[in-house]
């Protein structure tokens, strides 16, 4: 391969992908960086403070965002990740009636905008609270709305790991005598655990960075960082807002790293990629 | 291997299935076909759904609204599909050498490479694109430099306005198409490059007789995870399109938040959803055609 | 693994207990406009607990109350022309005037007023009007005419248009020299092509706190916007100003109301009782920078903002402004112009 690309276009290359780092960049850092701005209005630099992060921490309802993302976050995932799991390992083993269907149906989140699965969820839960009295918006129709996003995604993940496993392994523990649920927990499991790993954190970053979703089902007194993220940029931006935006940036950071360092043993990059 | 019963097999799957699948039958299906049904219901004064089935909200999506004929419609979903080509095409040739680019480098930094691109993906779009209001501002860098450079008359600004939506797009977009992309070109043999240049060929034919075949089921991949989104976009066009860049996506919200006119808005929802599912139909079948699975 | 699992239950542990008070008040209201010194001394006074959430124009606002969201909050601040939308969609409950001795100390003609015959269901909590908040140079002279967004030729650089359907097509219609509460719809028609050949020039559409704060940090020039946020963004900018134009603007009044399903009736009734105390009502005011319809507050009331025409506008500019009105089922007119003017 080497020898068809001469040094030339490799430094093309490589400037060309750097001027597409700084791309892909440059909001992320704008926003940091402006947290650190001591003007309120405006885009001119004044000048460096710690101003905006502290006042995040006495503002109540950036604290309940907080909270309320969280809380979101976490519930959602650990729901998603076990029906996600459970999809993952039916749709695998073995055909049943409708499994073709299904396994085109639960693509549907994935490819379908958005916007058009979050009104679908608003219509759903206003006419069900019109005749049963059930889904007041609010954090419990918001954990509903996410773990039937990130159900799809999990389960993605995971029957792409399955696919990945070599079947020889469950055969041999059973001719050795272990029973169909023994051959799963002692052998399957512990390898797919990983991939399951790597499903829920993929739906945990899934929740904390939805927006549409969250804000079609938010009730009051349960909204997210986005979507006080959002509210606040409709009023016009503010340095505080830039702070909140930094930390959840950060938040973003520390989860991608994890989820790369939990997949950096597994399969390779390319295949996960493929299949997710 | 054990002679196991298939039809035990069978049943064990779909109990694990179950429960994810009622999940999403009840959360996912069930609303859509709802979506489905309201977009030929009525709406009543002040918004409430009523009775009289219609095809009125269709009607008026094709332009013959209560006060005439008026193509608005038809046009946004133009303006939709135009602009979620021209996002994928700018992020194809954004993506291309990106991918060739991490793909060349040596192994230990290959990883970090693509985490590097996968970083952005993984924050916060609406951060990433209210950071662009601040980015093109009227009186930011980037609007001066373009004003200097002539490319802008004085009094104009970069936001809002299509450039600006289409600069938040292919920034959001470009992570999604330039990971598939990669695993295909990861997978490259160059060896059919070698051959070609050997043969005589140039760079521009070599490229597209020996690269880019091997490249397309990547290609494919990202293109249609980045096309059919970008379509159905909506905080983007609403952040950095002002006034201007209205998309179906915005047409939805509008619809169901200030308009409240749920039957109107479900019509377009369905016909977003029909625009999607045609271009994913479309793709899986030329996928199968070319006797490749769905994803490289 | 089970080391970030632990760490997020640790951090569980810490951000979930919320302090308890004894009773809960969900406000629904227009965001930039309750004093957060007002919230905080009525928390402590009947120890409880505010929710305040907000919305940037009056449609989402009523379209969050349809789509379920009577249920949930308490209190709600409407405009006017939006009270009897909602108690026809039986969205409010009515008031117990012996929870709330304060109203008598509201201004007559906010007594009984034409939206709510009697107050059954409202009080008036600030008034005010639209117009244009425009940041000037020293010298220059802007003539008082809506024409400053809506003819070329006058317009003093980018400008916002505002994100609400009854003030900026009214605004269109009053520039025209129509009705602002037309339901003529060659007159709609033509109000609809003024807005969409607007629209061309304009930066955007924004709610009025937007608008304001966008001139502020000058990514616009000018914006329609409301009195009292313009009166806010003077203070801070001097380089600003109010502009009612001599066409006429509406003229609005925000009402607190409690919602058919409120859960917490009773501290909400007596939230609406201190409002209306005088020096409550007077402190609301000079923050938001609004008039206010409380008599008794009046007298205390900083003589410099009585006098402030962006405030409280003199008795001949009073006669150019209108009311908007609930048109009932003649809204639909104004609903498909808007969503043409918003969507082309």
């Amino acid at each position: 391969m080497n020898r068809l690309r001469p040094k030339a276009s490799r430094w093309l290359l490589g400037s060309i992908s750097g001027l597409l780092g700084i791309f892909l960049y440059a909001p992320i850092l704008v926003v940091i960086v402006f947290s650190f701005n001591t003007a309120r209005h405006g885009t001119g630099w004044h000048g460096f403070t710690w101003h905006w992060y502290q006042a995040l921490w006495h503002n109540p309802v950036a604290l309940a965002a907080a909270r309320n993302t969280l809380i979101l976050g976490v519930v959602s995932t650990l729901l998603a990740t076990f029906l996600g799991t459970m999809l993952g390992l039916g749709l695998h083993r073995a055909p049943f009636p409708g499994r073709a269907f299904f396994s085109w149906a639960i693509l549907v989140p994935v490819v379908v905008p958005d916007i058009v699965m979050a009104v679908a969820l608003l219509l759903f839960f206003a006419l069900v609270r019109g005749w049963l009295g059930l889904f007041a918006l609010g954090l419990g129709t918001m954990i509903a709305a996410h773990v039937t996003f990130q159900i799809p995604f999990v389960a993605l993940v995971v029957r792409a790991r399955l696919a990945g496993l070599d079947p020889a392994l469950h055969e041999a523990a059973r001719d050795l005598g272990a029973s169909p649920a023994q051959a799963f927990w002692r052998i399957t499991f512990p390898l797919l655990w990983p991939g399951i790993m790597a499903g829920a954190m993929l739906a945990f970053t899934l929740s904390l960075d939805d927006f549409v979703v969250s804000f079609f089902t938010a009730g009051p007194g349960s909204g997210t960082l986005p979507i006080l993220i959002y509210s606040s940029v409709k009023r016009g931006i503010t340095p505080d807002i830039n702070a909140l935006s930094s930390l959840l940036v950060l938040a973003s950071l520390l989860a991608t790293v994890a989820l790369v360092l939990l997949e950096r043993n597994e399969a390779t990059l390319s295949n996960r990629t493929a299949n997710a | 291997m054990h002679a196991r019963d298939p039809r035990q097999a069978s049943l064990r799957a779909a109990l694990l299935s179950a429960p994810g699948l009622l999940w999403v039958t009840l959360f996912l299906l069930l609303p859509l076909v709802l979506i489905v049904g309201t977009s030929f219901l009525s709406r009543g004064d002040y918004g409430q759904l009523e009775r009289p089935f219609t095809l009125e909200n269709y009607q008026r999506f094709a332009g013959f609204g209560s006060l005439g004929f008026d193509p608005l419609y038809p046009l946004i979903i133009a303006r939709s599909l135009l602009l979620g080509a021209a996002t994928t095409g700018l992020c194809v040739l954004a993506g291309l050498p990106l991918a060739f680019f991490v793909a060349g480098l040596p192994r230990r930094l290959k990883t970090p490479a693509l985490t590097l691109v996968v970083i952005p993906l993984w924050t916060n779009l609406l951060i990433r694109t209210y950071a662009w209001q601040i980015l093109l501002a009227p009186e930011g860098w980037l609007t001066r430099c373009a004003t200097a450079l002539g490319l802008l008359t004085p009094g104009q600004s970069l936001y809002p306005g299509t450039l600006a939506v289409c600069v938040g797009m292919v920034c959001d977009f470009l992570p999604f198409l330039v990971l598939p992309l990669y695993a295909s070109v990861e997978k490259i043999e160059w060896t059919l490059a070698e051959a070609a240049r050997d043969l005589g060929a140039g760079g521009w034919a070599t490229f597209r007789h020996a690269l880019l075949p091997q490249i397309r089921p990547g290609l494919m991949a990202g293109g249609i995870l980045t096309f059919i989104p970008a379509t159905g976009q909506f905080v983007v066009p609403d952040l950095l399109g002002g006034a201007k860049t209205v998309l179906l996506g915005n047409v939805i919200q509008q619809q169901f938040g200030q308009s409240h006119d749920w039957p109107f808005g479900s019509a377009v929802a369905v016909l977003s959803m029909t625009v999607v599912l045609a271009g994913l139909w479309l793709y899986a079948r030329s996928a199968t055609q070319q006797g490749e699975g769905l994803f490289p | 693994m089970k080391k970030t699992f632990s760490v997020l239950l640790l951090v569980l542990a810490v951000v979930l207990p919320a302090p308890a008070a004894h009773f809960k008040l969900n406000l629904f209201i227009w965001s930039e406009y309750i004093d957060p010194g007002i919230v905080s001394e009525f928390e402590k006074l009947y120890d409880c607990k505010v929710n305040l959430d907000y919305f940037e124009d009056e449609d989402t606002m009523m379209s969050k109350l349809e789509a379920g969201g009577a249920a949930q909050y308490d209190i709600v601040v409407p405009p006017d022309h939006c009270v009897p939308a909602m108690i026809k969609l039986k969205l409010l409950m009515p008031l117990r005037h012996e929870n709330i001795k304060n109203l008598r100390n509201l201004e007559d003609r906010f007594q009984n007023p034409p939206w709510d015959p009697g107050n059954r269901y409202t009080v008036a909590y600030q008034w005010g009007t639209t117009g244009l908040y425009v940041r000037k140079t020293n010298d220059q002279v802007l003539p008082e005419t809506w024409g400053l967004i809506f003819d070329p030729k006058l317009q003093p650089g980018s400008f916002l248009l505002l994100d609400s359907m009854r003030d900026m097509i009214s605004a269109a219609l009053r520039y025209l020299g129509f009705d602002p509460n037309s339901t003529n719809p060659a007159e709609l028609k033509k109000g609809r092509d003024l807005l969409l050949a607007t629209k061309q020039r304009a930066f955007g559409f924004e709610g009025g706190v937007g608008g304001k704060n966008k001139v502020l940090d000058k990514t616009v020039v000018a914006a329609v916007a409301y009195n009292g946020d313009a009166a806010r963004g003077m203070k801070e900018d001097p380089a600003t100003c109010f502009i009612l134009p001599r066409e006429g603007a509406q003229m609005w009044v925000d009402n607190l109301a409690i919602l058919a399903h409120a859960p917490n009736r009773f501290v909400g009734e007596k939230f609406l009782d201190f409002l209306l105390r005088p020096d409550i009502s007077a402190r609301l005011a000079t923050f938001n920078r609004y008039a206010t319809p409380n008599k008794a507050a009046l007298r205390l009331i900083k003589s410099e903002d009585l006098r402030n025409p962006a405030i409280y506008p003199p008795p001949e500019v009073v006669k150019t402004l209108r009311f908007t009105q609930d048109l009932g089922r003649k809204t639909r007119l104004y609903d498909e112009i808007w969503t043409q003017v918003k969507a082309k």
